[in-house]
């Protein structure tokens, strides 16, 4: 309601500010709530909020979007992504085909869906061929698609997995920061969803062992100001705790029924980062015991020799995802990446960091 | 393209309709599952059965079709003339709430509407794909008679070619509207002032929405209906109000794409007050799913239109008088150096940029 978040507004105006305070959030619905909200016209100056590593679409590596392109062009399947992951351009010489939209519109059969029951839909619907889904999304979006997958899975559906856990790569910003730069945050807001999924204990490691102020938020103003404000007070009284502010949707262990589902149908592994690199424990990989529906394992593997790490020339989406750098902060912000040509991920999904301050009219400011 | 079609398409031909319509329901000479082939587009024999047994009987009286040129008849009320003309490609062909044909009419009228203008005519030009099942054609061209006589307008010319299979959507339809300027004062941009309102005639987003959902395998069932409708029951109603400046239909790139036209010839700006925007509960759940923005969804039964500060709210309750009980007025016209900025219920602002990457091509 406007009213409780005014309310809110007005307490954390109130607050004395000693110094500058930096707020990362993790999760693109977060941003997406923030610019959409306009609270950054809202805040004293002094509090920036900063969009963090909060997008599995941005991080998805090179090689599987490759790998999904290709199968899509010379394996005669269907392959189906979320809608965003359609439009990431992967690195490839000028003219060669380099997304998922550009193999649909050369002829390839590829499907954007909305929900994972779609990939069942459409496989059921065409038992002859196979289809490709490539599962891209942290622990909500992997839930479900691990629910699916212990349910059964028509034989034809095989899976191109690139899913990533959302707490490791906050670890790694906070215990193995690059050389020269530090962790880039004095506070953090943490993903509402992810907590109702998987138990708000996965992110007191960053109060208790590392002192930063951490408040779990929903996604409505009322709940991610009272968030800021939590996190504020706790920076003021220098008592750094794990605060709940998405109420009764965050119980003590999460859901109990997906984290089953997810330990049956996946175990964690370390895993790439497009342009960040590899992060300990930070993957989904499908068991053993699901093998048949390997994509991997079925078809052959024509994309190898890619790195994960690989970004196109001058796209800084790594540092922003990482929150080293704001959108603006990048050279191609504006210039030569734009949503209708974009060069990173996160100027193509709707969690990117980037998509989300351009369509909230963020400029950079040499451009007017 | 047909098997995007949806396979079982509701008939929705009503009771109300003149006899010759119905008739045209049940005597088709066209055999069940017959589809049009090249030679349909070559001026012999099976084009003048397509155009006598399915255009002239179901587009009815008044066409000559051995013509090549009809007059216009002279206007009763005399007014100045006015002339429109756009084109039609959609995927799907039909959708919840209208489909290529009823959008056809609806957009040309509602153009000729928002300039001030009785539509009186249209000309009719169709593009068939080979391969397309007759029925479907008869469907659409059902209901452009329907639509075309629910708006009071004639269609006075007509034109049609065939296409090679896969060189079409389908069918793509174009049109041209001609009407008589019924506006006592003229409209346009170039009359809006600092101070003045800004006000939308229903929800916005519905048609691009069900368009969206229609086309996509998205699995995600709603209520969910294009708005697309005749709008000159609402600009009848604006077309009184004496400090009326300028209407427009939001179609490609919405409301804030009108506002947006508004911002940059005036030069000064435009604040929209999100609080105050109709948005319907479906539209605003799929767009949140989806990721889109309704402010940038095509509207095609809406009206945006600008008036003085005085007339704004006198014209606002008539149409709420009339039924049409989502208008709001949704934004002011501010000095903003031609930006569009959306107050957020908080108060907080953001910028709406100009639409640039198309979130929904061929809707419209």
């Amino acid at each position: 309601m406007p009213g409780q978040a005014q309310d809110w507004l007005t307490r954390i105006r109130e607050l004395p500010l000693a110094a500058p305070l930096r707020i990362m959030n993790v999760c693109g619905g977060h941003e997406r709530s923030i610019s959409m909200a306009g609270l950054r016209t809202l805040l004293p100056p002094e509090i920036r909020l900063i969009p963090g590593p909060g997008c599995p679409v941005c991080v998805c590596p090179e090689e599987d979007i490759h790998q999904a392109i290709d199968w899509a062009m010379h394996q005669d399947v269907i392959v189906a992504s979320f809608g965003d992951m359609l439009r990431v351009p992967a690195n490839v010489a000028r003219g060669e085909v380099r997304s998922l939209a550009e193999a649909r519109a050369a002829g390839a059969s590829v499907h954007a869906i909305a929900s994972p029951q779609d990939a069942l839909r459409i496989a059921r619907e065409n038992p002859q061929r196979k289809l490709v889904f490539h599962a891209v999304g942290f622990e909500t979006t992997m839930a479900p698609i691990a629910a699916m997958i212990v349910e059964g899975l028509p034989p034809n559906l095989l899976l191109l997995n690139s899913g990533r856990l959302t707490w490791p790569a906050v670890a790694m910003l906070l215990e193995s920061p690059d050389a020269g730069e530090e962790a880039g945050l004095d506070a953090l807001i943490a993903p509402g969803h992810v907590a109702t999924v998987m138990g708000p204990a996965e992110w007191d490691f960053v109060p208790t062992r590392h002192g930063i102020p951490t408040a779990i938020a929903g996604f409505t103003a009322e709940s991610l100001l009272a968030a800021i404000h939590s996190v504020l007070e706790q920076s003021r009284t220098g008592q750094a705790a794990l605060e709940n502010c998405y109420g009764a949707a965050v119980r003590a262990g999460g859901n109990p029924l997906a984290r089953r589902l997810l330990d049956t149908a996946f175990s964690v592994v370390d895993a790439p980062w497009r342009g960040i690199g590899t992060i300990a424990r930070s993957g989904y990989a499908l068991k053993d015991e699901f093998a048949a529906h390997d994509a991997r394992l079925h078809l052959p593997a024509t994309a190898g020799g890619r790195k994960a790490g690989e970004m196109p020339a001058g796209c800084d989406c790594a540092r922003v995802v990482l929150g080293r750098i704001s959108p603006t902060g990048c050279r191609l912000y504006g210039s030569a990446c734009r949503p209708a040509s974009p060069v990173g991920p996160c100027m193509v999904s709707d969690e990117g960091a980037c998509r989300i301050w351009w369509a909230s009219g963020v400029r950079a400011p040499s451009a007017g | 393209m047909s098997d995007s079609v949806p396979d079982s398409v509701p008939d929705s031909v009503p009771d109300s309709l003149p006899d010759s319509m119905s008739d045209a329901v049940t005597d088709s000479p066209f055999p069940p599952g017959a589809r049009i082939s090249l030679a349909h587009g070559n001026g012999g024999r099976l084009m003048r059965e397509l155009i006598d047994g399915l255009f002239a009987r179901i587009l009815g009286t008044g066409i000559d079709t051995r013509v090549d040129a009809a007059a216009i008849p002279s206007d009763p009320a005399g007014g100045e003339w006015m002339i429109t003309t756009d084109g039609f490609t959609v995927e799907p062909l039909e959708f919840p709430g209208g489909d290529i044909g009823s959008l056809a009419v609806h957009g040309t009228v509602n153009d000729l509407a928002v300039s001030g203008a009785r539509p009186r005519w249209l000309s009719l030009n169709v593009f068939v794909e080979e391969g397309l099942e007759i029925a479907l054609l008869e469907r659409v061209i059902r209901s452009i008679a329907r639509a075309s006589a629910e708006a009071g307008v004639g269609i006075l010319a007509g034109d049609t070619k065939v296409v090679r299979r896969g060189q079409g959507g389908g069918i793509y339809l174009a049109t041209t509207g001609i009407g008589t300027r019924v506006a006592p004062m003229p409209l346009g941009l170039d009359r809006i002032k600092l101070g003045d309102q800004v006000l939308v005639s229903g929800s916005v987003g519905d048609h691009g929405a069900a368009v969206m959902l229609a086309r996509e395998q998205f699995g995600i069932s709603g209520e969910l209906r294009s708005d697309a409708a005749c709008v000159l029951p609402v600009t009848d109603i604006l077309v009184g109000q004496s400090g009326l400046r300028f209407m427009r239909d939001p179609t490609r790139g919405g409301l804030a794409t009108v506002a947006h036209d508004i911002a940059s010839v005036t030069g000064a700006g435009v604040r929209l007050f999100e609080e105050s925007i109709p948005v319907r509960a479906p539209v605003a759940g799929v767009c949140e799913i989806l990721g889109y923005d309704p402010l940038y969804l095509a509207c095609e039964g809406r009206v945006v239109a600008v008036l003085d500060p005085d007339s704004a709210q006198p014209a606002l309750a008539a149409l709420h008088a009339a039924g049409f009980s989502d208008a709001r007025i949704v934004g002011v016209v501010e000095a903003l150096a031609g930006r569009v900025v959306l107050q957020t219920p908080l108060g907080g602002e953001r910028i709406l940029p100009e639409l640039e990457d198309d979130p929904l091509p061929r809707i419209c």
